[in-house]
């Protein structure tokens, strides 16, 4: 033991006194070129640092390869979840159009007709309108006055408008049905969609170039490096949430309506909206960005044909909004949904709102309360508006969309008046629509051989990573009590230092933000002893997985 | 003002005119970039939104479409001289949204005495410079009298 200790310290020595070359080393003669090569000059300030610090992590994501660990790396930065602008699909106010059409960077175009791709299927639709009408009306009629219709009443909203949303939501139901089984054996792609009923869609996703908030301007002021830089604008995270009544998704996505270049055409213009969310009426709420778009990663139908929305909270508005305001609203609530579907939909194909689509994605959305119909078609071109990019992003997203149009006028002793058969050809042709196969490759993102973490072979892995990511997006509340500053310790700790006998324990003291925690920043479940591998096992805590970005 | 605490109204009972209600409305400077159709108002703390409606409508005939309001927290502070901690008294604010092809501007109320205050600044300027003229001059003698030179 002693003599090989020695041994060792004894070769340590040689090292440091002994010369083992006799002259220096040769220098390596392809060392010199034609040209001189110099590596790459950057820009060593703070502001191009921090960039390419950034432009690092977004490359870090683009190359994780399955859908759930790129979902799981957005959310990394923060444990207790981002400060996100909330933006319900029911809760619209007023004058929000702006925000929005920003927000989504959709360009809205009013419109009487179904854009010109509809137009082959007019014919078809016809003669389906004709042999299916008196089926809805039967329908039409059986839900307004043959079923008498008991629904839970929640507190959160007004009756009248869940009431809407309800009766709407058995008769969409209903016309679905039947224009599914019509249309079942006459167009393959409706035989083979897979219909939700009442399914989750929310989106998750940065903008940049809003106007900054009170508190960043106050943290940068303690810096003179910051000093020019007050109001540079950050990034702001946003989640939508919208509950439709139905989606039909199937296995091929629909045909764009535009060629994509028209995405970078300048007539698409999105003005910039860059005051604060708050100054229209959108509030914020701490929670892990999600993206679901109706079913989990791995599913075989991946892309929305078309979903059915409520227009309930119409009701809820107030009368001084007007009539205008209100239709806006729906445009709101149309590019919203569209946006979302579509975005949540392009996660799953491994885009993030880092790294951008290279293809366009296109959805169908109704919005309706059983007699007034709403039709909009959405191209997604572009998810890409974080702060980096809201101002060079060339391409917009473009929205299509009717006025509210009736379907019938009254329903009276079981007889429906005023039946209007143009807007359920309409209806029909949104189902005519067919998804056509793309020839590019539409997950260029994933990975070759692991796409969702189903794939993934090591059983450890996989299992984990699955109860993770469902943990995550469920967004359950902390079991632990959030962190907090107590209102005694703000006037008495930190606005008056009247304790400063006191030794300093808590974050705020010790200058830590407990918000800015990293979602790995936690003790792993610990493995008890009796179940460490035999015979003598130092790992005390298990393995986790986080994507390393 | 009135210092009468009014009844409130119930159903039935006889309508109260009020002379002098504790109701008032102060126009405030909005944090820097808000949205050009909204006004904010500091009010007394018994306004409701549908007071705050009505005050706007009926008495100054602005187009109201929305009310928000929201209640600050009074500043802490030092009282001076005593040394402890004393709140200030809560603000109600309100949010009122104006019809959004309107934009308000929010009137510039000193703009004539900008040019005074100038003025002054100035001539503190030229006292400031003359006593530092003053002070160089005298660096080599301290502790005499301004009396003292010529």
């Amino acid at each position: 033991m002693h003599l090989y200790k020695m041994h060792r310290k004894i070769t340590n020595l040689k090292k440091i006194l002994i010369r083992r070359y006799s002259q220096a080393a040769l220098l390596d003669q392809n060392e010199y070129t034609e040209t001189p090569e110099y590596p790459p000059i950057l820009d060593m300030s703070l502001k191009a640092r921090k960039l390419r610090e950034r432009e690092k992590l977004h490359e870090k994501i683009k190359n994780v390869n399955t859908v759930e660990e790129k979902q799981i790396a957005l959310n990394m930065p923060r444990y207790y979840g981002w400060k996100c602008v909330m933006l319900h699909e029911d809760k619209v106010p007023y004058n929000a159009m702006p925000m929005i059409q920003c927000y989504t960077r959709s360009h809205f175009i009013p419109i009487e007709k179904l854009p010109p791709t509809y137009t082959e299927s007019a014919l078809t639709a016809e003669i389906v309108v004709k042999e299916i009408k008196n089926l809805v009306e039967d329908a039409i009629c059986i839900e307004h006055e043959g079923v008498d219709h008991s629904f839970a009443v929640t507190l959160e909203k007004p009756v009248e408008s869940q009431k809407s949303d309800a009766l709407a939501n058995v008769l969409v139901k209903q016309i679905n049905r039947i224009i599914t089984n019509n249309l079942a054996d006459k167009v393959p792609h409706i035989l083979s969609a897979q219909v939700d009923y009442d399914p989750r869609h929310e989106a998750f996703w940065f903008v940049g170039g809003v106007d900054v908030p009170s508190n960043v301007i106050k943290w940068r002021k303690q810096y003179p490096w910051l000093k020019d830089r007050l109001d540079e604008p950050v990034d702001r995270p946003v989640q939508y949430l919208g509950a439709p009544f139905l989606a039909m998704r199937s296995h091929f996505p629909l045909k764009p309506i535009l060629e994509y270049s028209e995405a970078e055409n300048p007539e698409f213009k999105v003005p910039k909206f860059t005051y604060k969310p708050d100054t229209v009426g959108y509030f914020h709420a701490y929670r892990h960005g999600t993206n679901i778009p109706g079913y989990w990663p791995g599913d075989h139908d991946e892309f929305g044909l078309l979903s059915y929305h409520g227009r309930g909270h119409i009701l809820n508005r107030n009368v001084s909004f007007g009539t205008e305001d209100n239709l806006e609203a729906l445009h709101c609530q149309a590019m919203l949904a569209s946006f979302g579907w579509l975005l949540a939909q392009a996660n799953y194909q491994g885009f993030t709102t880092y790294n951008d689509l290279t293809y366009p994605l296109v959805t169908q959305t109704i919005i309706t309360d059983g007699q007034l119909w709403s039709f909009y078609a959405y191209q997604l071109n572009t998810i890409l508006m974080h702060n980096e990019k809201i101002d060079e992003n060339p391409k917009h997203n473009i929205c299509f969309g009717t006025k509210p149009l009736k379907l019938y006028e009254k329903v009276e002793n079981g007889k429906v008046y005023g039946f209007n058969e143009d807007v359920l050809k309409l209806l029909v042709q949104l189902y005519l629509n067919t998804p056509e196969e793309r020839e590019y490759d539409l997950k260029p993102y994933l990975g070759r051989e692991e796409q969702v973490i189903a794939d993934i072979e090591d059983d450890n892995k996989r299992c984990w990573l699955e109860k993770r990511y469902k943990h995550l997006v469920s967004n359950r509340p902390k079991h632990l009590l959030l962190p907090e500053i107590y209102l005694w310790e703000k006037i008495y700790k930190i606005e008056h230092k009247t304790r400063f006998f006191e030794p300093n324990r808590r974050p705020f003291e010790l200058g830590i933000n407990p918000f800015k925690r990293r979602l790995n920043e936690h003790l792993p479940p610990y493995i008890p002893k009796a179940l460490r591998p035999y015979p003598k096992h130092k790992k005390k805590f298990e393995t986790t997985y986080y994507p390393d970005v | 003002m009135s210092t009468r605490w009014y009844p409130i109204y119930q159903r039935g009972n006889p309508q109260l005119r009020v002379f002098l209600p504790n109701f008032w409305m102060k126009l405030v400077h909005p944090p820097p970039k808000q949205l050009p159709n909204t006004v904010h108002f500091h009010c007394s703390m018994e306004m409701t939104k549908y007071d705050i409606r009505n005050y706007l409508e009926k008495i100054y005939n602005v187009p109201v479409i929305d009310v928000r309001t929201k209640i600050i927290l009074g500043k802490f502070r030092k009282d001076l001289g005593k040394g402890y901690v004393v709140k200030d008294d809560d603000i109600k604010y309100a949010y009122v949204t104006l019809p959004k092809d309107t934009k308000f501007v929010f009137p510039d109320i000193f703009e004539k005495s900008k040019d005074a205050d100038e003025e002054h600044l100035k001539s503190l300027e030229e006292a400031k410079k003359t006593f530092k003229n003053y002070i160089h001059r005298n660096k080599s003698r301290p502790d005499v009298p301004s009396w003292f030179s010529i």
